[in-house]
């Protein structure tokens, strides 16, 4: 546990080296914050160019929830994979990381800890824009804000291993599958009803909706922070239920990402792929 | 023996055809290299239409008139061509240097326009199969309705925003040249921002009058704003009177190509003095 640790310790303070270090702190993070905050404003502008600003106040609180904290799934999710394709093409220092000492998988989810760190901080300025400029209420009297602190890191957990399994994909893909790895991140702000109700969908797209977990993540994230379910299709279940879900496959997600991501390593290493070069 | 005069001062002839020949051969690497590799193809065709579709499902969920999801689908074309301005124009020096072929390209007897006007044309031709992937999904999925008689117009004014926006994208490509990391991140905050900036998923009219200005700068903002107007007349709640904007795209393009052309050379001139323009892995 010391040594992976210390993994963990030293592949993050990398990632933070290799993210954030070109720029003045206060630099970074309006880079940090650029995304969250755009996104918010186009959401905005939307329901109000549509509503002419009024009665949607609601409507956009629970689109808001939803688009805020999909960014750790955006952030993550893509993070980690690209960290393979930069070590290994870009950097050339997937090769050296993987005679060193360590193990591949505690490397990368180390990494991962900076895009942890900066979708979280683009999260919090979010949700204070929401709530200092657009005047949205977050939160209501009965919001439990340790809860909604443990079902977020709960959330985090399945999006880091997600991106595990994405990341071992990316080991035996060329750079250009980087594509598939976003577009996956954009079929999930789809399906998952990040920014409109599920009942929008077309039957068989509403099916493969209740079947991701970040579907039923954000559906507890909003009755958390409004009190009140957002997705029809959903109203069958409670908190507890949701809360079962989201536990469930992410410890399915967790023996996924081992089984998938060392299956992909061997590939790599069979097929000389470590140190593939394919941008051209 | 002393060389041959011609040798050393190609004629005027000789040079136009050289450079010619630089803008076919960048523009059919580009396009070449984007059918070779199939998850490239669906990554830029199938995805996009996904992620936009979320736009219009919200548009859907609000209840908006039918026009709204037409403006967006409209803007995820117009945000592929965008895309390929930052990432395929804009860093494309970056990348190049990156592999150590930014050399190569500055010791060849061409322009270095010709080299950027081929990665614009291959770049457009590239992206149209994303583009048209995003306007057939919505006329299939979402029933958007584009009024055929009004095509050409549309096209007319789609085609002076592609020249302004490309032309942008030369002078941010000479300003990518020399940097490190920093390109990552300045390409990803010219994404999100401008999106909103632009009104790529709504009439940019609706920021008010003052920003929705300043985001005229952008070739992509009026040239959307025409088109919507083209398309569907006062709904679109247009920014400027359709027939300005055509002059003013034809000026931004001219304007644009002449500042490309000055800060391509003093970039490169600065690259050499300070010695990075072959860096690698910063």
């Amino acid at each position: 546990m010391k040594r992976l640790a210390q993994i963990l310790r030293a592949s993050a303070w990398l990632g933070w080296q290799v993210e954030a270090n070109w720029a003045e702190p206060i630099l970074f993070l309006v880079y940090a914050i650029a995304k969250p905050l755009a996104t918010t404003l186009i959401l905005y502008f939307m329901v109000r160019v549509v509503s002419h600003g009024s009665a949607t106040a609601e409507t956009f609180r629970y689109i808001f929830i939803g688009n805020t904290f999909f960014l750790y799934v955006t952030e993550v999710l893509i993070g980690i994979s690209w960290t393979v394709f930069r070590d290994r093409e870009d950097y050339e220092t997937l090769k050296y990381i993987y005679v060193a000492p360590l193990r591949l998988l505690p490397y990368l989810l180390g990494r991962a800890f900076t895009r942890v760190a900066t979708a979280t901080v683009g999260v919090l300025v979010a949700l204070l824009f929401g709530r200092l400029v657009l005047g949205l209420s977050i939160g209501v009297p009965g919001t439990n804000w340790a809860l909604v602190a443990a079902a977020v890191v709960l959330g985090i957990v399945g999006v880091l291993w997600l991106g595990i399994i994405l990341a071992g994909t990316s080991l035996v893909v060329a750079r250009h599958s980087m594509n598939l790895n976003e577009g996956l991140s954009g079929l999930f702000f789809l399906l998952c009803g990040a920014i409109f109700p599920l009942d929008v969908l077309p039957r068989w797209a509403r099916a493969i909706s209740l079947a991701l977990p970040f579907t039923y993540w954000l559906e507890l994230l909003r009755r958390m922070l409004t009190g009140r379910g957002f997705a029809a299709s959903l109203a069958a279940m409670n908190d507890g239920d949701l809360w079962r879900v989201i536990g469930l496959s992410t410890v399915v997600l967790c023996a996924l990402a081992f089984l998938w991501f060392h299956t992909c390593e061997r590939i790599a290493r069979g097929r000389g792929l470590i140190d593939w070069k394919s941008n051209y | 023996m002393a060389p041959d005069p011609g040798m050393l001062d190609p004629g005027l002839r000789q040079k136009l055809g050289m450079n010619l020949a630089a803008v076919f051969a960048r523009a059919s690497v580009r396009v070449k290299a984007s059918f070779r590799e199939s998850s490239w193809v669906i990554g830029e065709t199938v995805f996009p239409f996904l992620a936009m579709s979320a736009f219009v499902l919200v548009y859907r969920g609000l209840h908006a008139p039918r026009e709204y999801e037409g403006f967006v689908v409209l803007g995820g074309a117009m945000i592929a061509y965008w895309n390929n301005v930052i990432w395929g124009m804009a860093s494309q020096f970056f990348w190049e240097r990156e592999q150590g072929q930014l050399q190569l390209y500055l010791i060849t007897p061409v322009s270095r326009m010709s080299i950027l006007i081929g990665m614009a044309l291959g770049g457009i031709a590239m992206t149209t199969t994303r583009a048209v992937a995003i306007l057939t999904g919505g006329i299939l999925l979402y029933h958007v309705s584009f009024p055929l008689s009004r095509a050409l117009p549309a096209l007319g004014l789609f085609v002076l925003t592609l020249g302004a926006a490309y032309s942008l994208g030369m002078i941010l490509s000479s300003l990518f040249l020399l940097w490190g990391r920093e390109v990552w991140h300045t390409a990803a905050i010219l994404q999100e921002p401008i999106y909103l900036l632009s009104g790529f998923y709504f009439p940019v009219s609706a920021m008010g009058l003052v920003v929705a200005v300043a985001g005229s700068i952008l070739p992509v903002t009026l040239g959307l704003d025409g088109i919507r107007q083209v398309f569907y007349g006062p709904a679109a709640h247009g920014l400027l009177p359709l027939p300005w904007i055509p002059p003013i795209q034809i000026a931004l393009t001219l304007f644009f190509l002449y500042i490309a052309r000055r800060m391509l050379r003093y970039m490169e001139n600065l690259g050499k003095h300070e010695g990075r323009l072959t860096v690698r892995g910063d």
